[in-house]
Formats: C-alpha cells, structure tokens, sequence
C-alpha cells in the first residue's frame, strides 16, 4: 500500500536529509517477516521496523527504542495523534499520512 | 603503580574509595568516619538523653543489623547512657521472614540485647501469605507498610521504650523525596527528611543513618564481618526497581554527592503556609486509638477491608468511601486492640511471646 | 522500610505507579464537545481548532497577573508593565513557541482601530513598549557548534516589531560587556582592577579555563545554565525591560525542578519556575513600591508540555532553528533528568505535570543569608556547618574564621559550592576542553564579571564578609585585588 511519510523536529536528519517520503509497503506482513504476525494487516510498528530497516541511514536508536518508537517523539496520523488510533497498533489504510515529529530537537 | 595512603591519616595503606566523598581511605579511618557522621547525626539532632530505653527497628537485613553494631558501638564509646532493646516484626512470610528472624535472634546473642518479636498474626489475625493469598500481589506492600507502623509502635509500647531507632539511609530518604515530588505528596514532603518523627500519641522515631550511603552501609558490614539476611521481599512486585531508585542510582554514579544533595534540597524546603493549612489535621482513630487523619486510621481500615472481603476497598479514600457506604462493620468482626502510648499506667498488649 | 523488604516505598502506599489509560472516555474534543480530536494533552482529547486557543489561553494566564508591577487581581485593570520586554531564544522548539506566541498576542494586530471578534481588545494593543529577543551562543566556546546566529537572526527577523540582541556566553568574563550593562548602579566601572581575571584577559580564555577548573561534566552542564540565566537577567536590565520570558515548557520545567534538586537547589526551587530579580548593584529602599528595576523572569509555557509545543509547531508550521546540544558527556544529572522525564512522559503524563505543581506549593525554609555571588540567588546560612556535619573530609581541626572569611565558599549558595567542588569518581575535569593542560591546576579561578564585581566592592555580601570598605584608593584597590586571588586561589587549593 502507498504511504506518505513526513518527520520532522530534526528526524528528517535521519532519513536522508527528506522531510517528505512517498513510500510503499506490504499489505500484510510477509512471510518470514520478524517483525509482526505473517499473514496480519501492517500496524504502526511494522512501519517504524520497515522504516528502519529500508530508509534510516543513521543513528537508529534515536527513532527506535524497545521495539517502537523513542519517547519523546510525536506521531500523527492523518492528522490525528495516534494515542487516538491504538498507538503501535494502529492498522494502516492505503494512502494514510503518517508524521513523525521529534520533540527533542532542542527546546 | 605505587599504593596510596590513606587521605585521612596519611598514614596506612588506602584500600578504599569512600562512595560518599570518593576520599581513598584505609579501613580504621572508614570505620572512624563512619561511625563519627552518625554520632554527629545523633548529637546535632539531641536525639537521646541518658536513660533513655531505645528499640531498633530489626528485620535481620544489613541496615539494622549494621544500625544494631553501630548504637551498641556509639553508645559505649560516647556514653549516651541507653538501654537498648532489638524489636522485630514478623510479618508471616514464609521463607523469608523466618530466615531473616533467625538472623535477628543471633544478632541478640551477638550484640547482647533483649529482642522481642510481634507478629501479624497476633496483632491483626493475618499473615501477609494469608493477606497476599487474598487479595493477590498488587497491593500487598500498602497493607504491610501500614501494619509494620503499627507493629512497631505497639512493640516498642509494650517494651516502654521513649524511642525508635530505624535503620533508613541516606538513599532510602532521597528516593522518598523524588518519590513524594512525582506523586504530589505534599504532606509527606515536608516531613520525609525530619530525622525525627513524633506524633501527639506515638513514639519518637528516629533515623540516625540518615546521612549514611547505602553502599557504606554495606561496605562497613562487610568489613566488620557483620551477620546479616540479605534478600528482597518474596512478594515485592517485580516492575518495582524500575523508576526513582534506578534514576537516584544513575546521579548517583555522575556525581556521588547527588545522595546528600538531594536530602540537603529536602531539608531546605517546607510546605507554603497556605497550603498547610488546607491539610487535614491529625486525630486518633475511633476504634483503635493509633494516630489517623481520619475517623478510621489506615491499618483499622484495611483490616475491615480484609475481614469483610472487600480487601482493596480501603486503599483509596474511594474505595473507603464505597467501603463506608455499605454500612457499618458487624460487630465481631476481628478488630485491632486499643493502643495507648508508654507515657500511661496501663498498657494493653496483645498475647505477646518472646 | 527498606531493610524489611527492600522496598522503601512500602510505607508511603502504593508501590507501584498505576499506569491508566491514555484518554478518558470518548473521542470527541473536551472544549467544542462537537469535532472528532486530533490531540491527547494528558488524558484531555482535543480537536486541532481548539487547540490553538488553549495554547494561547495557558500562555496569558501565566503571563499577564505578573505584568503590572503591582497585581490588579486577576483580569481587572489595563495591562501596564513597568518597563520592556525581553524574549530568551535559544532557537529550540519552546522558544519558538514562545516568539509565535508573543508576536501572535501583543503584536500581531496591535494598534487596530475596530474590534474585531473581541479578540483584539484595544486593551491588549501596545502591552509592551519595546519587545528585544536575545539569543545566547555558545559556539566560540565549544569548536563542535556551528555558529547559527545568521539563521537565528533571520528567525526572530520574521516578527515584525521584536529586536535582535546577540550575546555571547563569554561575554560574562568580559569586562566591557559588564561596564555596557551595569550601568550607573554598579560602582563605577572605572574601578574593577584592570587585571581581575587573573592570567588572559581574553573573556573565552577566561571561560574556558573557569570551566577547566570544574571538577565534573554535571559541573560543567549547571554553569552554563547560570552564565545564561545571568546573562539573560543584566541584559533585560541593562534595555530597561521589566520582564523577560523564557520558553520553558512543563516538560522542561520538570526536568529542570529535579535537576536542580538533585544539585542540592531545594532551598531556591521556587525561583526554578518564577523569579523576580534585581541586579544587586541597585541601591532601592525597601519600602517602595514603585519600580527599581526589577526583572520579573517568568516562563509563560510553563503548562504547556513539550509535546504540546511540538503540535503547534508542526500545525503553525513553524521553522524551527534548533537548540544546538553542547558537547558534555552523556551522564550529567541535567542529561540523566531529561532521559528520564521524557521515559515518564510517556507512560505517565500526569506525573510531569504533578512534580511541578508539587514543587509550586514549595517554599524555601528558613532565613536567607545573602546572594550567591554566582549565581545571584538567595543562599542559605550555615552551609559550611551542614556539609562538615554530613560528610567528614578531614579530622583536622576546624579552619579559624579568620580563615573561613576569605574563602570562596561562604559566598556561595550550596548548589554552587556543590558544582564548584564535588567531584565524580572519573575526571575531575570537564571533558570538552581541547586545551586542557596536563600540567597543574589553574591557580586561579576566574570568576564571571558580576561575581568579581561584587566580591570586590563588597556589594551585597554582609558586614562581617565584606573584604574592605568600599572606598577607592589606588592602596585599597590593590589589597582587594591581592584579597581576591588569595580568595580563589585558596579555595582550589583545599579540593
């Protein structure tokens, strides 16, 4: 499924310099695959695992922290703080806008 | 590399780093400096007057068997002029508390002291197995907190002693303070690092290793070949160790001096005028005489949770609310005997065995 | 207690922090009760329209009953400050925050003639006479941060009406800086002994070595935080502003609370989250109640949780500089607080926001004895006694007050003889300075420009501590300055 990825607060430092990432994705997660149930529908935390093995070039632990994403770091989705939409296991839904703000970058 | 001497006398070999000052010292200046911070702890505070009857809070673990050496010690060399009693509590937890009683009873023979032993059973009619068997592992620790308290003033009453000594240390008292903070826990905050306590109707309680690093108290142990139990709590929830303490550690390894700083920060601050007086006011419990800030004081309350199977009601003013509102207590329901303070003629004990 | 079970919090109830859930109830926002939420602010559940007015609601109900020098009462009565304003912008996201916001409400639309929505209230226009933003940069310092006064230049440049004021940390060893902000309160700037720092009077080589000469990176961390803070204070003063405004938020305000009382701060906690201060060169009489110059120094997103600030930044699509990290070793007690804030954050929101309204119901026991000459807050008497008491260092005698008189320590509050001489169990220096000398300590430490100026003209520092009378003489002038370097001198001697 085709995802827009946005980061920012300083992680897009992290992923080549680019805020934005149109990406695609498996829809379910593939055989094999550590990093959820083979055979379920990708969640947030499949995504952050993808993203970190496919697009992080850098210092991984500032975006992944005890299997999902480091405290301090915001997530929407669709707009909607993802605290409203099960967090990590939010299902994603062709064409969702997932961003991922850092809220350490100084402040 | 050639061996340092000691910081303090220049004069022996230095075979440790002092964790308080980071000093290197040999061990009699360890001993010396160890022991004269709690003598300067104890006479700074006035704590004792001669003839003054002192029970020490023992549970068989490093802080009190050490607390135990060092007042014996203290009390010889300065002559403070107490009688010293060893007072215990068993709390009925099989495996563990037996083996850390049969430490107490050999620290009796090796300190020569009178030690008397309450139990749960006795006093309430529960054992923390039974307790934990009931109400599971949540919130066991908030029952036997509270009923150690009462344990132990009623231990120490029945031994007409003027004053508990406990074996707090300096990291048991600033974990408390960053403790309170995060909890919002106003009240507790402006007395958490008085090195005395004392209510209208309780004992004097004291923590005379208020200044005393953990890790020196083990050290001193472990020099002086200390006989002491050292284990957690069977029923000590696992997810505990993960906040305050494993923090306080971490500044404790940047910078040693956090420990003390931290109490230093404790003792500069009190609650605001306006504020206290918002705070509810002390009074004594309808049904057992112990100090409360209510009706029911908290052991009365839990133990009427347990008795009428609605164990967790009273953890919470809630839940004691709901409690309340089912009506009152039957009347045979197992209570807590009456509590009066030394300073009466009459005391009531419970059956008590030595 | 602990020895009974090993679990000290036994006692004090529930042993375990209670994890709840992340929001009450529905979906739908507290405030309208009409849009689906966008955002969960501890437990709360708001839309993306609200929220922006109860960012700026939080924002003026910290701010405004502390404009007038002396308080109407909550909304009652124009809003009339005593002088300017001045905004700390470190370029992070909280000052961004805080730049938008002052911009948004006392500039923005100021001066328009009609009422538009009520929102713009004549009352409100023109609060603040001038409006200044001050940057602190550390760069020439520390060789690893870039430079970014351009970009943060260009930043504030964006709102319109709010001038531009660099400063340098170490301009808090240069003397002309200080003779610029002292102004005519301070004895005569004529008079500082030409050499006070002693060695190069370079004002970076004089910081650098003051920081050299500190025994741990925690140290190192806690000093440039009170360099700014003072920095920030006599640049306000020296612009005739009445209140200056930092952006820190509640979640920096935690950090910031434990850090300090983990530094032995509980005495000042207070003045952690609001301050009023006057340089101590300012003769007043105490009765008045007009105003002498006062800085109020207040933190008017101090209800606002960095996650809060994160939102509006990406909603208001704000460019955010960015605070650049000064390069200290991972494990100061600042740097330790913050990790373990932000982890608690996290799982408990509510905790944040509990260890700052705890601390507010704080105040400081006991009679203040004088001004810290570091850091310019209230000390504490006897904490020489304190200190000896709790830890023993020497089983010499005690030093004799003659002794004690001239040593560095008693003019300072305990956090700041705490970071002037505890050390850790590694180096006992800082570990940044490329320049670090193997050889001896520094046999003088220098000390910021406020600091000498007062321990040289005994300003503020009792009758008995004061070295001289403040006459000025070619003679007395030399003896305080021979004072002083014994002063210093001695004091890193003994550590």
């Amino acid at each position: 499924m085709k995802l827009k990825i946005e980061f920012g607060g300083g992680l897009e430092l992290l992923f080549l310099n680019q805020r934005t990432h149109l990406i695609v994705i498996p829809s379910t997660v593939p055989q094999g695959d550590k990093n959820g149930q083979p055979g379920q529908p990708v969640d947030i935390n499949f995504l952050v695992h993808w993203l970190k093995d496919n697009l992080l070039k850098e210092r991984p632990e500032l975006f992944i922290e005890n299997g999902t994403v480091r405290p301090g770091i915001l997530v929407l989705v669709n707009d909607t703080d993802w605290e409203l939409e099960g967090e990590g296991g939010y299902q994603l839904k062709e064409d969702d806008e997932i961003v991922f703000i850092s809220t350490l970058h100084g402040g | 590399m050639a061996p340092k001497s000691c910081a303090l006398c220049q004069n022996a070999k230095a075979i440790l780093r002092r964790p308080k000052t980071g000093q290197q010292i040999c061990k009699d200046c360890f001993f010396r400096v160890f022991e004269t911070e709690v003598h300067n702890t104890i006479t700074e505070a006035q704590l004792f007057k001669p003839g003054d009857r002192v029970a020490i809070g023992a549970s068989g673990g490093k802080d009190s068997t050490v607390l135990a050496y060092v007042m014996k010690t203290l009390n010889e060399r300065y002559q403070y002029g107490l009688s010293l009693f060893l007072l215990s509590i068993d709390e009925g937890i099989t495996g563990y508390r037996d083996n850390s009683l049969e430490t107490v009873k050999r620290n009796q023979q090796q300190y020569d002291m009178p030690l008397k032993i309450l139990s749960y059973d006795e006093l309430y009619g529960w054992t923390m197995d039974r307790v934990v068997s009931t109400i599971g592992k949540k919130n066991n620790c908030t029952f036997c907190g509270v009923f150690r308290r009462q344990a132990l003033d009623r231990g120490a009453a029945s031994l007409c002693v003027d004053h508990i000594v406990t074996g707090h240390n300096a990291d048991d008292i600033a974990e408390t303070v960053l403790m309170n903070i995060m909890r919002g826990d106003i009240a507790r905050l402006g007395r958490c690092t008085a090195i005395c306590t004392q209510g209208e109707d309780t004992i004097r309680r004291s923590k005379p290793f208020k200044y005393a690093y953990e890790k020196e108290i083990v050290m001193y142990a472990y020099f002086k070949k200390l006989d002491y139990f050292s284990t957690e709590c069977i029923y000590s929830p696992d997810a505990y160790r993960g906040h305050a303490r494993a923090f306080l550690k971490d500044l404790e390894a940047a910078r040693p001096s956090a420990i003390i700083d931290i109490i230093h920060s404790g003792e500069a601050f009190e609650v605001k005028d306006e504020v206290r007086a918002t705070q509810k006011t002390q009074q004594t419990c309808k049904r057992c005489g112990y100090m409360s800030s209510n009706d029911l004081c908290k052991a009365c309350s839990l133990l009427e949770g347990l008795e009428r199977g609605m164990s967790t009601a009273a953890i919470s003013d809630k839940g004691r609310r709901k409690l309340e509102a089912e009506g009152p207590a039957p009347n045979n329901l197992r209570t807590i005997p009456y509590f009066r303070p030394p300073t009466t003629v009459t005391i009531e004990v419970p059956a008590a065995s030595q | 207690m602990s020895e009974f079970c090993g679990n000290p919090a036994a006692e004090t109830g529930e042993a375990l922090m209670p994890t709840k859930p992340k929001f009450d109830r529905t979906r739908t926002c507290v405030k309208c009760k009409t849009n689906s939420g966008n955002l969960v602010i501890r437990h709360s559940v708001y839309c993306r329209d609200c929220f922006t007015p109860l960012i700026t609601t939080k924002f003026r109900q910290a701010l405004e009953p502390h404009i007038n020098h002396v308080s109407t009462g909550p909304r009652r009565g124009a809003l009339k400050p005593s002088g300017g304003l001045l905004v700390a912008f470190s370029g992070g996201m909280g000052s961004s925050v805080l730049l938008d916001l002052v911009h948004r409400i006392y500039c923005a639309n100021v001066g328009s003639d009609e009422l538009k929505g009520g929102r713009e209230h004549p009352r409100r226009s023109r609060v603040w006479k001038r409006i200044h933003v001050c940057y602190v940069k550390t760069s020439d310092v520390f060789p690893e941060i870039n430079d970014q006064t351009a970009q943060i230049r260009e930043a504030v440049a964006r709102y319109e009406g709010c001038e531009f004021i660099p400063v340098r940390v170490q301009d808090a060893f240069d003397r002309s800086w200080w003779e610029r902000v002292s102004g005519d309160a301070a004895s005569s700037s004529a008079e500082i002994p030409v050499d006070l720092n002693d060695g190069d009077s370079e004002p970076i080589a004089a910081l650098k070595a003051h920081l050299r000469a500190l025994p741990t990176p925690t140290a190192t961390q806690s000093t440039l935080s009170t360099l700014t803070r003072l920095l920030l204070l006599y640049t306000a003063h020296s612009i005739g502003a009445s209140h200056l405004v930092l952006g820190t938020s509640l979640t920096s305000l935690s950090i910031s609370l434990i850090s300090s009382i983990s530094q032995g701060g509980g005495f000042v906690v207070p003045q952690a989250i609001q301050e009023e201060w006057i340089s101590p060169f300012v003769k007043r009489t105490p009765e008045t109640t007009s105003w002498s110059g006062e800085v109020r120094l207040i933190r008017p997103l101090r209800e606002v949780s960095l996650k809060e600030c994160t939102a509006w930044v990406w909603w208001h699509q704000l460019s955010v500089v960015g605070k650049q990290r000064v390069p200290i070793s991972e494990r100061t007690i600042g740097s330790l607080t913050k990790d373990f804030i932000i982890g608690l954050e996290r799982d408990y929101p509510s905790t944040v926001s509990t260890i700052t309204k705890t601390v507010g119901k704080l105040a400081p026991k006991g009679k203040s004895g004088m001004r810290c000459v570091l850091c310019e807050l209230p000390t504490q008497q006897s904490v020489q006694g304190w200190k000896a008491r709790t830890s023993i260092h020497s089983f010499a005698d005690a030093p004799s007050p003659a002794d004690v008189a001239t040593s560095l320590p008693i003019y300072l509050c305990y956090s700041c003889q705490t970071t002037l001489t505890s050390k850790s169990s590694r180096s006992t220096t800082s570990l940044n300075s490329g320049s670090l000398s193997t050889t001896s300590a520094p046999d003088a430490m220098d000390l910021p420009t406020w600091a000498a100026a007062r321990l040289a003209f005994g300003v503020g520092i009792g009758e008995e501590q004061s070295a001289t009378t403040s006459t000025s003489t070619n003679e007395t002038r030399e003896s305080r300055q021979s004072l002083i370097k014994s002063l210093v001198g001695e004091f890193l001697l003994d550590h």
